[in-house]
């Protein structure tokens, strides 16, 4: 008899300090585990807690997760303490995640912000997979300062890959930042796609999300074609628990990806 | 048609007896120390040689207590997936119509969606219900608002409507049905004159409740998701908030509430993954790391705990999670009723009842 709250052994291989705020932890599950991009685990450490989190790595490679995690609560401040080595448990995946075959064919906007690019990654190793599968992909990612900017080394790299149009920026910058200063919807104009064959998919904390999504909507993007992350407090990620309850829809089961044309008539979504 | 039996008072202490010895046996029992005028029934182990009493009303706690606990362990790690539940069989007498329209939510949730919960499967397939009608009912009852019947149509295994010196019994599933068979020395189909004396008592009741109903004005089923949809942003929410202390205890003594936290613990060499129930009410409940909470305030929180029962519900499952058992308003410290919130809303937006 399986027990749907029980977890599955794995161990942290390696951690990488993404920022000072951030670390990005390669784990690996006892027994095999797959997850499709955009789908979400509940991460347990031993004798702490839970916590839901979507991988940040490709979803083909099959014997490592990378969960990239921002010291911001209880259980991630404890993980950010744990080294090397720690056993870890993992449930899932659980949620819908990014449905890939409605982005052929088409210009995909990615709009990341802070750890919010953590999701994005994932589709986009996806997206870069098959690339040719899609029409264009431009990255638009937004961090506090230079130094929040996750990925470091890696974004540079992803401009480089055919057909795809990187843009980061930081609200705050410093002596040294060559690039862009401004708030992420700043760079939500004269974007090289055709609205009307585009798609965009937003991640970040739920301020930028709500002003994303304005812009969006003022770009003239269709309800249907903005897909958004709910950020909710899923405790079992199996729509028994309640918390995560989203007017109709439990965020954790029925999302945790939604377009803006399902969830825009509940009230308060960006609270 | 139903295979409706006729049981003798003294039959049926003599099969709970019997039943006794391959179950753990459940019964009504009237409760002793209580701070209400009414007579208040509780669930029992059923001693030996202890009579059957009959609670003419739902009891105390909630059917649900049965099936999910306020606190148990719901998972060791790691230790593969199979947890140790050495499950009792189990006998319920005294369930009564409200309890089983709640416990469709509870059967919602935990044996359908997603994935099943093993634990409350288990311990469904283990229990027998035996229903009764009721005979009498509580000032807070409003079970026929949402158009359930004060007595069991469907989703028990017996049930047991009292009659002259015995009962009737309903078979109502297979495992009732072989319970039957298996003591069927006490029991005699029920001949048609005593159907019809159990329909005319029901009747009796049914109009006695609708007399006690009908100066209350209660939301009718069919409007109650429209006052959810239009009454959101009204002052309802924030006045009868007012007094909630955040107890909980609406949430945890309602048959259809349904959350639960987990929670781990360290335990000697293994970890404990701990299920607890959990409550809207709370002000933590919503939050998320980093603090952010979309359920800040006391009035979202009446609202959310409303919403669901009369808006996700309704949309999910087709029915309102509220089976009209009236124990949250018993239960209430700050004297927060349900009824009177729908009323409220009703009355603002003009919704005729």
């Amino acid at each position: 008899m399986k027990n749907i709250y029980s977890p599955i052994e794995a161990v942290i291989e390696d951690i990488i300090v993404e920022t000072p705020t951030i670390k990005t932890f390669m784990v690996r599950p006892g027994q095999e585990f797959s997850f499709r991009t955009g789908q979400f685990i509940e991460l347990t450490l031993p004798g702490a807690g839970e916590a839901p989190f979507t991988p940040s790595s490709d979803p083909n490679c099959k014997d490592k997760i990378e969960l990239t995690i921002m010291n911001a609560g209880r259980v991630t401040q404890m993980l950010h303490n744990a080294g090397k080595n720690t056993t870890v448990g993992i449930r899932g995946p659980y949620g819908k995640g990014y449905p890939l075959d409605r982005f052929s064919g088409k210009d995909i906007l990615i709009v990341g912000g802070g750890v919010g690019l953590a999701p994005l990654r994932s589709l986009l190793f996806s997206l870069f997979s098959r690339i040719d599968n899609y029409n264009k992909v431009i990255l638009r990612y937004g961090a506090r300062t230079p130094h929040d900017i996750v990925y470091k080394q890696m974004i540079p790299e992803w401009s480089k890959i055919k057909n795809v149009d990187v843009l980061v920026t930081v609200d705050v910058g410093e002596p040294g930042w060559g690039g862009n200063v401004g708030l992420v919807t700043t760079v939500l104009k004269d974007l090289p796609l055709e609205i009307k064959n585009a798609v965009a998919i937003v991640c970040g904390p739920p301020i930028m999300m709500k002003f994303a999504t304005l812009k969006l909507l003022d770009l003239g993007f269709a309800h249907s074609d903005i897909y958004l992350s709910m950020e909710k407090n899923m405790s079992c990620g199996l729509g028994k628990c309640g918390h995560c309850r989203m007017g109709r829809y439990y965020t954790c089961k029925d999302g945790p990806v939604f377009t803006y044309e399902e969830i825009k008539e509940i009230p308060e979504i960006w609270e | 048609m139903p295979q409706v039996y006729y049981v003798e008072k003294n039959s049926l202490d003599e099969f709970a007896q019997r039943l006794r010895k391959e179950f753990t046996v459940f019964v009504p029992v009237v409760k002793e120390q209580t701070f209400t005028k009414e007579t208040e029934y509780t669930y029992k182990r059923l001693s030996e040689a202890q009579p059957l009493a009959f609670n003419p009303y739902r009891n105390v706690e909630p059917l649900k207590a049965f099936f999910t606990y306020s606190l148990e362990k719901a998972a060791e790690y790691f230790n593969g997936d199979v947890p140790e539940m050495p499950e009792e069989k189990t006998v319920i007498f005294g369930v009564k119509s409200c309890d089983i329209a709640g416990h469709k939510i509870q059967d919602f949730v935990f044996l359908e969606g997603v994935e099943v919960d093993s634990a409350y499967r288990l311990r469904r397939e283990n229990t027998v219900l035996i229903s009764g009608d009721c005979t009498d009912f509580k000032s807070v009852c409003h079970c026929l608002a949402w158009e359930i019947l004060p007595h069991p149509t469907s989703g028990f295994d017996l049930n047991l409507s009292p009659l002259n010196e015995g009962y009737l019994a309903e078979v109502g599933s297979q495992k009732g049905g072989d319970l039957i068979q298996k003591y069927k020395g006490f029991f005699i189909l029920a001949k048609d004159a005593q159907i019809s004396a159990r329909r005319q008592k029901r009747e009796n009741l049914t109009e006695r409740l609708k007399k006690h109903l009908f100066p209350q004005n209660l939301v009718s089923k069919d409007s109650v998701q429209k006052l959810m949809r239009e009454g959101y942003h009204l002052d309802t929410w924030h006045n009868f908030m007012l007094t909630c202390v955040e107890c909980g205890g609406c949430n945890f003594i309602c048959d259809t509430c349904h959350c639960f936290l987990l929670s781990d613990t360290p335990e000697g060499q293994r970890n404990a993954r701990l299920k607890l129930w959990d409550s809207c009410q709370y002000g933590n409940y919503a939050r998320v790391a980093g603090g952010a909470n979309p359920l800040k305030t006391r009035a979202q929180r009446l609202r959310f705990r409303f919403t669901k029962k009369f808006d996700f519900f309704v949309d999910n499952l087709g029915i309102p999670a509220c089976c009209g058992c009236g124990r949250c308003i018993e239960v209430c410290p700050a004297k927060i009723d349900i009824r009177e919130v729908l009323k409220d809303l009703a009355k603002k937006l003009n919704v005729a009842s």
